[in-house]
């Protein structure tokens, strides 16, 4: 029997998320294509070549990825951590802490960037690779804390006790129960942090201070060019990057207990 | 809890130990520039320059990577990195850095002009008066030339040293207009017969300013008495209102009725790619070549210009206040300014830019070198570019259109 809702769904993600991805890989390997002219597409890689040609893209792209898994790592300490502590403890000014974690997300954080740029200078941070996590920091952190609150505080506090009163060790619970239970957890803020990270211009620009060329640094001049198939291959590009890290924490994740390994099935 | 802020004390401890540097005692431009120049070129021997400069075009780019950097390594042993950036965020980064005093700056070179060298020159970001000591600039430019002196109605000092030079032009698809106009009213007799095939970038973006400026330009008695005077609203008031009246007319005959202006330069560029409108206009007469190699214009794509001219423009070579590498941006600029840089950035297949450059004061040789380009069929001829020139007003003239436009045409 075919459910109708589900044909509505497939259609709607085919036309609303695959279409579009579609088109703009095609794009990437065709010529700009007129299409009130009447033209059909031509094939090329003029636009691939062009990206590849850059001298800065790969150094780009390399750099993007040391700072997007530093910024993810600390991101999933700290959001770790803070979350826990949220969730299990109650003290006063809670609500009050909880609003300040919040607190750079709603202000503009090219206005913290440039209060700190002269702080960084300061101390030497500033043109650092270091310099950049830390700034990196200020966008994503805030999601992360709210996010892994949200989950230790969906499967309370009984579960955690349970295993304290049966002797658990503090590491041990954390292998063995909260990061089993945060998978999901793990893989929003992955997927956030390391997008927020990597799309950051402005930022990057200042405390980096062109010491250090990630990839938007490259690309986003490249905005106000016409060439849509170089556009459309810069973003290829670009979201290779997201979708590798992904799979290498997903990879991490078959480490922990509990999961089903893939592996093991094909014996 | 504990072991958390001890944790995190060692880590800030460990990240402010990677970055201090002991800061170094530099020599400042009035010093550099006592030496000789035979002594500045030798001292700037091995060392990197960083050229810091917007990096969204490939052709430009390529003409740095692919011939500026290896020519400079060879003739000076000198390595230059290019590093792509915004000019609004580099003089950001200047101003802050300015602010901390940091004197060991990471930026030995910008290319930069208008609003954002008034911006530079005012805030003091800039290093000084360099381009009377450059041999090249003293001997194959025209030095007094006001192309050279005043950049947007702010005076240059020496401070900057021009790098090349652009001039606004029409495009046009030459297999759908056969004669394209050659003045203001003329265009808009064009427009009113083929309502929907004619926009101009909304008043922000840069080129849409300019061609605003035409316009202003053109209903003026002389378009001297607007590039001559410092902005006075009530003296231009009678012609301001000429203008609005023009804009408003041809308004209802634009793209989708004027009821949405492309927001760049980029989108009118797209609109024109697609077939969509008929024209389309920019700064760097030869700026349609290379988009016709790339496919996205049509290989029929020429350029016009009209009554009364063509605004152009000047672009430089600067050093920020705080270049830790004085004397290697200073050989650096007299290399680009040489002769042979202009050329090959003369020549179409990486930039095809114009050049600043006195042709009468090159060797017989060279010129012939330059006359022999063949810039391609879509850019004017240089007489043709040279007669209509006219120079740009002062840069308080765009931030005023900016605002009235957006009250006097789209409000209206």
């Amino acid at each position: 029997m075919i459910k109708p809702m589900k044909i509505i769904f497939y259609s709607l993600a085919i036309l609303l998320f695959i279409g579009p991805v579609f088109l703009l890989v095609l794009q990437s390997f065709t010529e700009v294509w007129q299409f009130s002219a009447g033209q059909s597409l031509t094939f090329q890689l003029d636009s691939y070549s062009t990206l590849v040609s850059d001298p800065n893209i790969m150094e780009a792209t390399f750099w993007s990825l040391v700072i997007g898994a530093c910024v993810l790592v600390i991101n999933l300490v700290i959001g770790l951590l803070s979350g826990k502590a949220l969730s299990s403890s109650s003290f006063k000014g809670k609500s009050l802490l909880e609003a300040l974690f919040l607190a750079p997300i709603l202000i503009p954080v090219l206005a913290i960037a440039m209060g700190l740029h002269l702080f960084m200078i300061r101390i030497g941070l500033a043109d650092t690779w270091t310099g950049v996590v830390l700034i990196h920091l200020v966008p994503t952190l805030p999601y992360s804390i709210k996010i892994f609150h949200n989950a230790y505080h969906q499967f309370g506090n009984h579960l955690l006790e349970q295993a304290e009163i049966l002797g658990a060790t503090g590491f041990r619970q954390l292998h063995t129960i909260e990061l089993p239970l945060l998978k999901p957890a793990i893989r929003s803020v992955t997927f956030l942090t390391i997008v927020i990270s990597l799309s950051q211009y402005a930022i990057t620009a200042i405390i980096g201070g062109g010491r250090i060329i990630t990839l938007p640094l490259v690309f986003f001049p490249f905005l106000q060019t016409a060439n849509t198939s170089l556009m459309a291959a810069f973003s290829v590009w670009f979201a290779l990057l997201p979708f590798f890290m992904y799979l290498v924490v997903e990879l991490l994740l078959l480490l922990l207990p509990y999961t089903r390994k893939p592996w093991r099935n094909l014996r | 809890m504990k072991y958390f802020i001890y944790l995190l004390l060692v880590l800030l401890f460990l990240l402010t130990g990677c970055g201090n540097n002991e800061e170094q005692p530099l020599s400042s431009l009035k010093e550099v520039t006592k030496q000789s120049w035979s002594d500045i070129e030798k001292s700037a021997t091995g060392t990197t320059v960083r050229l810091y400069m917007w990096g969204g075009d490939e052709g430009i780019n390529q003409y740095i990577d692919k011939w500026a950097i290896p020519h400079l390594k060879e003739k000076y042993n000198i390595t230059l990195e290019r590093v792509p950036m915004d000019t609004a965020q580099i003089l950001q980064k200047l101003q802050t850095e300015k602010k901390a005093n940091k004197q060991d700056g990471t930026i030995d070179l910008i290319w930069i002009n208008g609003e954002n060298f008034k911006n530079a020159k005012e805030n003091g970001l800039l290093a000084g008066s360099f381009t009377d000591q450059l041999p090249n600039f003293k001997k194959f430019y025209d030095t007094d030339d006001p192309a050279f002196t005043i950049d947007f109605g702010t005076p240059v000092e020496g401070m900057e040293a021009p790098w090349g030079k652009v001039q606004f032009v029409f495009h046009y698809n030459s297999a759908k207009i056969e004669d394209p106009p050659s003045s203001f009213s003329e265009l808009k007799g064009w427009i009113k017969k083929h309502p929907g095939k004619f926009t101009y970038p909304a008043a922000a973006d840069f080129t849409g300013n300019a061609f605003l400026r035409h316009v202003l330009y053109a209903k003026a008695d002389e378009p001297s008495d607007i590039y001559n005077s410092p902005l006075d609203e009530e003296a231009i008031s009678d012609t301001a209102a000429k203008m609005w009246k023009y804009l408003n007319n041809i308004e209802p005959y634009l793209w989708r009725s004027g009821e949405h202006y492309p927001n760049s330069l980029t989108e009118l560029d797209k609109l024109y790619s697609q077939g969509q409108v008929w024209m389309t206009m920019g700064y760097n007469e030869a700026r349609a070549e290379s988009l016709i190699a790339q496919g996205v214009f049509p290989e029929t794509t020429k350029s016009f210009i009209m009554e009364p001219g063509s605004i152009g423009n000047t672009h430089f070579l600067s050093i920020p206040f705080n270049s830790s590498n004085i004397e290697g941006a200073l050989t650096t600029i007299n290399f680009m300014l040489s002769p042979e840089a202009q050329l090959a950035k003369y020549k179409p297949n990486y930039w095809g830019e114009n050049t600043p450059i006195s042709l009468d004061k090159l060797s017989k040789e060279m010129r012939k070198k330059f006359k022999a380009v063949d810039r391609g069929d879509s850019v004017l001829s240089q007489e043709k570019l040279e007669e209509n020139f006219l120079p740009e007003s002062e840069a308080a003239y765009v931030e005023w259109l900016e605002e009235q436009w957006f009250n006097e045409v789209v409000q209206q």
